[in-house]
């Protein structure tokens, strides 16, 4: 057992620098968040107030309109994000002239700051002189340009669309690199045995990104949960709380409002989803060790 | 099963010829391997029957169709692969079904042909296992089974066994050769090594740079080497070549070393040293074909000893002659040492001679 105890050694450093920045904040947050806070940042008059916090928000109608908007918001770009990113690499896994550049050229929108990304779109989502409006127009969509993020029924869509270009190149690179590993032969296999190019995709291909399509999948989840950048920059959850995800209705909360407290409750809740998903997202990545180490 | 035609098959990859103008018939029921070093074509031919790959010239029939233009699925061919590749997420039972689904076949059809290939290939306690659950035989005999579904009219076979260990290798191979004999079935098997092509084919054909060497049994392969890079490769220890020069001494035909020794030739192999284009001729020699002396014998030639390996039947020795190195073999009670001088005596009636310049066999 002595080698077991030198282990320890070795990643004391690491667990007590880890202790300082991650372990205690969740402790603190976890301890504010049974505390009735002033609106200032003299903390030390915080006063204890059991579950008031939880009640509070939870009973508060527009906890549940956020919530509803994060999952939308969390399903509905993540779920095109890996669409997109599939079929731009099963495009780009083909041979043909001008690969590496439209490669690259897709990566763009995943090495591009989000918050100048942010800024570009708003100019171009503008309702004066926003280029998607002028084009809409142009082809006769629409008799003049649609206001597309100060509009409580497209707000959140809106801001989905951005995301979604912002992150789709992720899913690509995660997925491209997952073909790299289809086995040619399998495929010539499959070619043989009469399968058609879909259902090469269906019986080969797609089977054997299951493993790097999970972890994709719940990497943009728990990035999306997440998000703030996009929705702080170009609505800061609004109008009206319309594009008001968790992570901006915290921050809304806790540094608007300075209600400490109740900021640090909300975070204690999405701590707990997030780990839930952190769960999933650990096994989906060890799965494969186990199998491998049980063999 | 069918007769499989090759007719002037040429694949290349802009001015790389990686099948050049290769013709061969496969017979029906013969097994016919293709056997070469790496990059010599033989892959590359086979894909080509299969139609994974488009042809660059050249025809290829299957029985009586020509299947030139038609796709793999259309071509009645089954396919065998180095990495078995099973379908990882599918049961075994699936894996031999799958060819029959994608051909739209009846589940009770489907399931009468899995049964029986399994029966066939012993696999059926294996069905419902996936065959990351199997071992390296047991998966190539399901991959077998993926084939033999389909009752083709051709198995095409790429290095099926080069991913087992030493001694599962011979034990499939002889079932290969079992599988083959039972069915009656066509099968081009390609394979680098030539020992399982000798061993297990009914016809060998020998590539080498794209070019089709040699197309014959196995024993005739051995015997009459077309040139030299054939008689290098097909045997183990290769055929060991010396090159010599060809003199003429009166009515006798004599080779000559740079280093002055003398072997003198019998009428037979003096007239074929002589219808070489220069003298230049290489003399060649099968390890079981040359006595190893200790003394001067008439008409032996001078080497040194370089590796002795003993092997318990037999001891195997390399020996230095004119520079170059020559395979022998001798009982274990012959005692050799390195750097040991001896005579070496090449069977007059079973020794090879090449045209240096040609580097083809020379002939009467």
């Amino acid at each position: 057992m002595w080698n077991s105890r030198t282990d320890y050694l070795y990643v004391a450093p690491a667990i007590f620098v880890m202790l300082i920045v991650i372990g205690y904040p969740i402790y603190y947050t976890i301890e504010l968040s049974f505390f009735n806070t002033p609106a200032s940042l003299s903390l030390a008059d915080k006063t204890f107030n059991g579950l008031d916090n939880y009640v509070t928000i939870l009973t508060s109608p527009i906890f549940w309109k956020v919530t509803w908007q994060t999952v939308v918001w969390t399903t509905l770009s993540t779920f095109f994000a890996f669409v997109l990113g599939l079929g731009a690499a099963l495009a780009l896994n083909r041979e043909f002239a001008g690969r590496g550049f439209l490669r690259g050229l897709l990566l763009i929108p995943w090495v591009v700051s989000a918050v100048a990304a942010s800024y570009v779109w708003k100019w171009l989502y503008h309702s004066d002189f926003g280029v998607i409006g002028a084009l809409m127009v142009q082809f006769g969509l629409t008799d003049h340009p649609i206001n597309f993020i100060d509009n409580t029924t497209t707000s959140l869509y809106a801001l989905i669309v951005v995301n979604v270009w912002k992150e789709f190149s992720f899913a690509m690179i995660m997925l491209m690199a997952g073909l790299q590993t289809v086995p040619d032969s399998l495929l010539r296999a499959a070619q043989v045995d009469g399968a058609s190019a879909w259902q090469r995709f269906w019986h080969v291909t797609f089977p054997h990104l299951a493993g790097v399509s999970t972890v994709t999948v719940l990497l943009l989840a728990v990035q999306n949960f997440n998000s703030f950048i996009i929705p702080w920059v170009m609505t800061s959850g609004g109008p009206a709380g319309s594009s008001d995800i968790w992570i901006t209705h915290i921050y809304q909360i806790a540094f608007g409002r300075q209600r400490w407290g109740v900021g640090a409750a909300y975070a204690v809740i999405l701590f707990i989803v997030m780990m839930v998903l952190g769960y999933f997202y650990v096994r989906a990545l060890t799965k494969g060790d186990e199998s491998r180490a049980g063999a | 099963m069918a007769q499989v035609v090759l007719k002037d098959v040429v694949k290349n990859y802009g001015g790389v010829y990686a099948v050049n103008h290769v013709s061969l018939t496969v017979e029906d029921g013969e097994f016919v391997a293709l056997v070469g070093p790496s990059g010599c074509g033989k892959t590359t031919t086979l894909n080509l029957v299969a139609g994974l790959i488009p042809m660059s010239g050249g025809t290829i029939t299957i029985g009586d169709r020509d299947v030139t233009d038609l796709d793999p699925k259309d071509r009645d061919i089954a396919m065998v692969f180095q990495n078995y590749a099973l379908y990882p997420q599918k049961s075994v039972y699936r894996n031999l079904a799958f060819p029959l689904q994608m051909r739209k076949m009846d589940k009770a059809e489907i399931d009468r042909r899995v049964q029986a290939a399994a029966k066939t290939l012993d696999i059926t306690h294996l069905l419902e296992r996936k065959p990351r659950e199997l071992s390296g035989g047991q998966q190539q005999r399901v991959a077998l089974g993926r084939a033999l579904v389909r009752e083709p009219r051709a198995f095409l076979m790429d290095e099926p066994l080069s991913n087992l260990d030493a001694k599962l290798r011979v034990q499939m191979r002889s079932e290969i050769k079992r599988f083959h004999q039972d069915l009656g079935a066509t099968i081009i098997y390609v394979t680098h090594d030539q020992l399982e092509a000798v061993t297990m084919s009914d016809k060998m054909a020998v590539m080498n740079g794209g070019f089709l060497q040699q197309y014959d049994s196995p024993a005739n392969v051995f015997a009459n080497p077309v040139n030299m890079f054939v008689a290098s490769f097909v045997g183990s220890p290769a055929m060991s070549l010396v090159p010599l020069t060809a003199v003429s001494k009166g009515t006798d035909v004599v080779l000559a070393s740079p280093e002055g020794w003398e072997m003198p030739l019998s009428d037979a192999n003096g007239r074929k040293a002589l219808s070489a284009k220069s003298n230049k001729v290489v003399l060649g020699g099968r390890h079981s074909t040359i006595q190893v002396h200790k003394a001067q014998v008439p008409g032996s030639v001078p080497g040194k000893v370089y590796t002795v390996e003993p092997t318990g039947d037999v001891t195997f020795a390399q020996v230095f002659v004119s520079g170059a190195v020559v395979n022998v073999s001798v009982a274990p009670s012959f005692q050799l040492r390195p750097d040991e001088p001896v005579f070496l005596e090449f069977d007059q009636n079973r020794m090879h001679l090449f045209d240096a310049e040609t580097e083809m066999a020379l002939t009467l």
